[in-house]
Formats: structure tokens, C-alpha cells, sequence
């Protein structure tokens, strides 16, 4: 029994040794080939982060397959997961930065995760693209100390971009054509309710004509929601905006099996990625909310249509098609190389200098439909008169012929398709109330 | 205080063994490490109060996070200096202390657990909606100056802030007051019986308590040069502030030190391999074993080793 406890012993470990050995050498061996690295910081658990992560991984393999970027040199990827937390975003930071040396970060992160590694951004001075923080507070870090966030691009609209176009849908769709004058907002409590709320709020009557008769905030852990909107009907208001990004898959299925006699839109996260007619369980239909481009529903232009095709092929996991970071990991990744690739390398003021003249501009049917480009220094943009340095560039004012609109409005019809409702010169669909809510 | 030559010659090594660090390893290693060596000071600070008196906190990070906001506040939005900021968030963390303090002179147990644990639910809600030009609101303030620049200083700093903490409280409970505060948490009716003033001593352990926690906390956002109300009032952050004691052994100094590396070295070197949340399955698991296996934690299966050895050299 000794002698077969002992031989069981001896042969794991031998087993185990050379495993171990296999994997090291593996490993020594594809870090000797790696010249590059890449890392990406984000939340590996949900449908935002893994696209931003999907979306750097086949530009990589692309990049790597065309022969490699500065003189033919691979990238490799390192994943950092933050789990959307704070305290993990900088200490994945700092992971990436000090433990693996990587030259460039993609990040799939949220707001405030963002804001917590942006001092480590600073500290180490590493080039990073943010696909999914819209913050309008970091572009302002950006206008106040150009030195400090050289290394920082943003290439998602930021926020305050998203909710200025939202405002002329209100007005041109919701308060014109609808005939709605009032609003009850109902927002989640995090630093995105936040932000969009006071975004909303500010400019909603004054541009829109609409009044604000209420805010609601829930908590995030939020499952009923029958005494919120029962409260928000109380308000006397002629529709609801909501405001959310966790969960938002429980609220806008609740909407539907109440039938609460109201219109709602707002911005909804979860109906942004095409699992949101399963995660409802059929129930989502009606529902619209603001979504960065692409989004689904949005008809692509053949290059962004070539990365989903891609894309669908390596994963067969959710999300089916990636979210609007996934597009902009794919093109800012290729983007961030072509800029090192000029600057000479990952140096933070001269690939900064070489990002800002990256333009990447994609057409449909001979029209411009998307562009990865970034605002300079010195642009002002004219609808809101200030500079956007380092942020995604986008185009206020129909026709859209200098870049695309900041967002777009999408709506889920009741037989399950999503549509693009705004603006018209996007539009695949006509916004409509859903079928229990009288009209105005 | 029964003082023995091996205390200041073991202390002497912990303190040799932290500062030579950045000497034997890389400076991931070294910032790994600075977090443990906060984590260790919130663990401290936990246990000095919980871990002695019995009254079990769930509202620690209330007090931490007054320390750490305070004195971002005052830096970041008044410009005060540094050297007056941390001084004031230590001051009014021990006020805290002393709000927390209140239910303890009613209730004790669960009750007071979960009372504590409201007192976090709501400054975490109040940094929210209160003064949000102040706070910062729910994405809370980036760009916090910060005491010192890259790995190596940064570490410097908080083991040093660790090795002086550690032995302020160890240098504590070795007083008769640490023993008093000893005896309320095995029978309070009976140090009270005994004639001495229980709720001066509870109030005792509270401020040292804050003390430590708010001395933590201020250094702790002057380290990260942010701040958030989720990642302070958050109840993950209190778990793993709990388990960092409880692992390591409470009712003990470097128990909860020992805690503290333990379990964020665990996190940390399961990363390269296991990237996202399955890390904290097995850290969970880990971490679960070893209570099972030792539920006075990681410092009891050293003694043990310890007690074996020298039985097997005699």
C-alpha cells in the first residue's frame, strides 16, 4: 500500500514537473517572439468588456498575420480583469504596467474604473484607448493638462456629445412629433445615472421644450419595479427616461409585462447587444434608448461588416456581435499601432502626436458613414462651442457628412427586430409607441 | 508592558525583512505589496477594536473612508496642504470612531453589526447626494495629489506606515488596558463588576481604532491618487477586510499582517493564469479551507509548525 501511495506520489510529481516545464518553456518561448505587448484592462465578465477585448484580439491577429507592425514585430495580448471595480482597475493597471511592461493599453472599461488607474496612466506614461468610458470629465483632464494626458485618447463620443444629439431627438421626435412636454426620469443610482441624469435634466427643457416633473432614483439591485413605475405615473408626466446600465434587462421586461401605460426610452445598456430580446425572455419589445455607433440595428459599411463576419466565426459565445467598443478596440487597436509605427514607438508625446492624425474613414454606398478620427487642440465643435482633444470625433449637425453622429436612437420593435429610429439620415425604422400605450 | 529581548529582536526582523524588499523583488512585486501592507493596516486597525472587545464592525470602512475623503477634500478642492490635511482626516476619523461608538453603549452582537453596517450603506449614499461638488459624487475624485511617485517610494511609505502601526498597537494591547479591553470581549458584565468603566474603555478601543483606520485610510487615497464611493463603502471591501483577519488570526497583531499578504499575493499570482473572476473562486476556496483547517488562522498553523520543530529538536 506504501509502495503504491508512494508511486502515485512520485508519478503526479514527475507529471506535474513536467508540465510545469512544457508550459514554462511554451511560455518562454512565445514571450521571446513577443515583441509588443498589449494589455487590455476591463471587466472579462460582461458583454462590454469582452467586446473591447474581442475586438483587440482579431486586429492583433490580423495585424500579426500581415507580417506584424515596426519592422515586423508581433503583439501579443495580456488581460488585466477589473470585475468593474475600482480598486482592481488600478491594480490591474498596475499589473500591466510594472509586472508585465506592456507598451500600449486598450481598455473596456467603466467611468469611475477609469478614473481610478487614470493617475497610474499618468504616472507611467503608457499610450491607453478608452473604448468604453465617455466621461466628459477626462476629455476636460485632457483641455486642462495636455502633458499629463498625452498618453489618454477617448474613441467613444463622450458623453456630453451623446446627450446634445439625444436633446434634438427629444425635440425633433418626442416633444414634436409625439407631443409629449414633461418627463419623469428614472435612474439608477452609479456614477453613469449620475452623469447622464444631469446631462439630461439641464438641457431637456431648455432646448427641448420638455419639463423634468421628476427623478426617480432605484438601486441597482432593484427587482421590483411595479411601486417605481406606479410612482412615476403619479408624476403626471407624459413619459419616462431611464437611465441604465446595470440590470437594465429587469426594468425594461417589468415595463412590458405591467404594460405600464406610459412611453419610455432613455439610454438602456442591456438593449444595446443583440442578446437583449433572450435576456427579456421575449419581453422587451417598445423599448428605445440612445446607443453609441454602431449599434445593432445600425446597417455597417463593408469593413465594419467584414470585422462582425470575423468576429462571428472565432466566437460563439455572447455577445454574438459586439457592442459599439468592439468596433472601436478593432479600429483604434490598428490605429494605435499605425501611430507607433510613425512615431517610432510607444514614446508618449510622439505617438500622441501621431494618434491625433490617425483618420479612418468608412463609406457606405460612396457616403461617409463611420470615421475613427479624433478631435485636435484647437477644433472647436460649433453645436456646443468647445474643444474635444483626444476624443472620438463626431458630428452634431445633420447631414453628418464630416463624421457620424455621436449616437444613434435604436428601438426594439414587438415582433423582436431592432431598428435605428434617429436621426432619419441612420434610420432603418419609425419610432412608434408600443401597442398599449395610448397616444397623446 | 512585560517586555522580552526577543520582542524588539522580532519586531527588529519584521521591520529588516519589509524594508529590505525592494532590494530582493520587482517593483510589480513591490506594488502588490503595497496594497497588502494597506490591506494589513485596515485588518490592524479591524482587529483592535472587533477582534479584542468582541463588538464585530461591519462599519470599518465608514471609518476609512472618512479618513481617505476628508483628507482628499481638503487637498484636492481647498488646497490644503498635505501635512494638514492627513492630521485633520485622522481627527475627524476618530470622531467617527466615536459616532460608532453610540450603538455600542446599547447594543452589542449581531445587532450592532448590522447597526454599524448601516452606517456604511449610508455615507455611501451620502457622499452621493451630499455636496457632490465636494465628493465628487458617485465617480468620486481622480487627480488626488499623491505623497510619493513610483513603486519603490510608494512601498517605502507603507511599510513604514505598517511596521510603525503594527507595533503602536501591538506596544497597546500589551498595556493593562489592552488587557481590559481583552476581558469585555470574554465578559463585559464582569470587567464592569469589577469596577472598571467599560464604556471608557469601549471608547478607548473605538478611537484607537479610528486612529489606525483613518491614518490608513488618509495615506491610502494620497497612495492611489483617486477615490470612489464604491470602491470604499463597499461591501466586498469590508469582506475582504474581515477575511484578512480572520485568516490570519484575529486577536493577534501579525495574524491579521499575515492575513492581509496572504491573501492579496494570492489574488495577484493567480491573475497571469486565471485573468478573470475564476481567481476568486479559488481564492474563495483557499481561503475557506484554511479557516476550516485552522479557524484561528494562518499564525496558529505557524505556531503549530513552530511547536513541532522544537519538540522535534529536544
Amino acid at each position: 500500500m506504501k509502495y503504491i501511495k508512494q508511486s502515485l506520489f512520485e508519478s503526479v510529481v514527475t507529471k506535474s514537473v513536467t508540465a510545469s516545464f512544457a508550459v514554462s518553456t511554451a511560455l518562454f518561448a512565445s514571450a521571446a517572439m513577443a515583441d509588443i505587448k498589449v494589455g487590455f484592462i476591463g471587466s472579462l465578465s460582461s458583454d462590454t468588456g469582452l467586446s473591447t477585448l474581442r475586438g483587440a484580439e482579431i486586429a492583433i491577429e490580423e495585424l500579426n498575420a500581415a507580417g506584424g507592425v515596426m519592422d515586423g514585430q508581433k503583439i501579443t495580448l495580456v488581460k488585466a480583469d477589473t470585475g468593474e471595480d475600482v480598486t482592481e482597475g488600478i491594480k490591474a493597471y498596475e499589473y500591466l504596467a510594472e509586472s508585465e511592461e506592456v507598451d500600449f493599453i486598450i481598455s473596456g472599461s467603466i467611468d469611475d474604473v477609469s478614473l481610478g488607474w487614470l493617475p497610474r496612466m499618468q504616472e507611467f506614461r503608457i499610450p491607453t484607448l478608452d473604448t468604453w468610458t465617455s466621461y466628459i470629465g477626462i476629455i476636460d483632464m485632457v483641455v486642462e493638462d495636455r502633458e499629463a494626458m498625452a498618453p489618454y485618447f477617448m474613441n467613444i463620443a463622450s458623453d456630453e456629445a451623446l446627450a446634445t444629439l439625444y436633446i434634438n431627438f427629444g425635440k425633433d421626435v418626442l416633444k414634436d412629433k409625439m407631443g409629449f412636454n414633461s418627463v419623469v426620469i428614472l435612474a439608477e443610482d452609479t456614477a453613469f445615472g449620475e452623469a447622464i441624469t444631469g446631462l439630461v435634466t439641464e438641457a431637456l427643457a431648455p432646448v427641448a421644450g420638455i419639463e423634468v416633473a421628476d427623478i426617480i432614483t432605484y438601486d441597482i439591485n432593484t427587482v421590483d419595479f411595479a411601486p417605481i413605475f406606479s410612482k412615476a405615473q403619479d408624476s403626471g408626466a407624459d413619459f419616462i427616461y431611464q437611465v441604465s446600465s446595470v440590470n437594465s434587462q429587469v426594468m425594461s421586461s417589468q415595463y412590458v409585462k405591467l404594460q405600464v401605460p406610459m412611453a419610455m426610452t432613455g439610454v438602456n445598456v442591456s438593449a444595446l447587444g443583440l442578446e437583449y430580446w433572450e435576456d427579456t425572455g421575449g419581453a422587451g419589445g417598445g423599448i428605445s434608448t440612445l446607443s453609441p455607433v454602431p449599434s445593432v440595428g445600425f446597417e455597417l459599411d463593408p469593413v465594419s461588416q467584414a470585422f462582425v463576419d470575423t468576429y462571428q466565426e472565432k466566437y460563439d459565445s455572447r455577445p454574438v456581435v459586439p457592442h459599439f467598443n468592439g468596433f472601436n478596440a478593432y479600429h483604434g487597436l490598428k490605429q494605435a499601432m499605425a501611430a507607433a509605427e510613425a512615431a517610432g514607438g510607444f514614446e508618449a508625446e510622439a505617438w500622441s502626436q501621431e494618434m491625433l492624425k490617425q483618420d479612418l474613414v468608412l463609406e457606405k454606398d460612396g457616403k461617409l458613414w463611420l470615421r475613427y478620427g479624433f478631435w485636435g487642440y484647437d477644433e472647436v465643435e460649433e453645436v456646443t462651442n468647445r474643444t474635444y482633444p483626444h476624443n472620438a470625433r463626431f458630428d452634431l449637425t445633420a447631414p453628418y457628412d464630416d463624421a457620424q453622429p455621436s449616437m444613434v436612437v435604436i428601438q426594439w420593435m414587438e415582433d423582436g427586430k431592432p431598428g435605428v429610429v434617429y436621426p432619419p439620415e441612420y434610420a432603418t425604422a419609425d419610432f412608434s409607441l408600443p401597442s398599449w400605450v395610448p397616444a397623446k | 508592558m512585560n517586555l522580552r529581548w526577543y520582542h524588539f529582536l522580532l519586531w527588529a526582523a519584521f521591520a529588516a525583512t519589509l524594508m529590505l524588499m525592494p532590494e530582493l523583488v520587482s517593483k510589480g512585486t513591490l506594488r502588490t505589496m503595497i496594497f497588502a501592507c494597506y490591506l494589513a493596516i485596515f485588518a490592524v486597525s479591524w482587529d483592535l477594536l472587533s477582534g479584542r472587545t468582541g463588538y464585530i464592525s461591519f462599519g470599518h470602512p465608514f471609518l476609512i473612508g472618512i479618513g481617505a475623503y476628508t483628507t482628499a477634500i481638503l487637498s484636492k478642492r481647498f488646497d490644503v496642504p498635505l501635512e494638514l490635511s492627513i492630521p485633520i482626516a485622522v481627527v475627524v476619523t476618530m470622531i467617527g470612531g466615536l459616532i460608532v461608538l453610540l450603538p455600542a453603549l446599547r447594543i452589542k452582537g449581531s445587532y450592532f453589526a448590522l447597526v454599524t453596517l448601516a452606517y456604511m450603506e449610508l455615507i455611501y449614499q451620502l457622499t452621493q447626494v451630499v455636496r457632490p461638488d465636494l465628493t465628487g459624487g458617485t465617480r468620486g475624485i481622480s487627480g488626488i495629489e499623491t505623497l510619493t511617485r513610483g513603486a519603490v517610494n510608494g512601498y517605502y511609505l507603507a511599510a513604514t506606515l505598517l511596521i510603525i502601526l503594527t507595533i503602536f498597537s501591538w506596544a497597546l494591547m500589551r498595556t493593562r488596558i489592552g488587557t481590559a479591553l481583552w476581558a469585555i470581549g470574554m465578559n463585559e458584565e464582569s470587567v464592569r463588576g469589577s469596577g472598571l468603566s467599560t464604556t471608557k474603555l469601549k471608547c478607548f478601543a473605538f478611537l484607537a481604532s479610528a486612529f489606525v483606520a483613518g491614518l490608513g485610510g488618509a495615506f491610502y487615497v494620497h497612495y492611489l491618487g483617486s477615490i470612489a464611493p464604491r470602491a470604499l463603502f463597499d461591501i466586498n471591501f469590508l469582506f475582504t477586510i474581515l477575511v484578512a483577519v480572520l485568516i490570519g488570526g484575529a486577536g493577534t497583531i501579525i495574524g491579521p499582517v499575515m492575513g492581509a499578504f496572504f491573501l492579496v499575493f494570492l489574488l495577484e499570482w493567480l491573475r497571469p493564469w486565471l485573468p478573470g473572476a475564476e481567481r476568486y473562486f479559488i481564492y474563495g476556496l483557499i481561503a475557506l479551507v484554511i479557516y476550516m483547517y485552522e479557524p484561528k488562522g494562518i499564525i496558529r498553523i505557524f505556531s503549530n509548525l513552530l511547536g513541532k520543530l522544537r519538540g522535534a529538536n529536544k
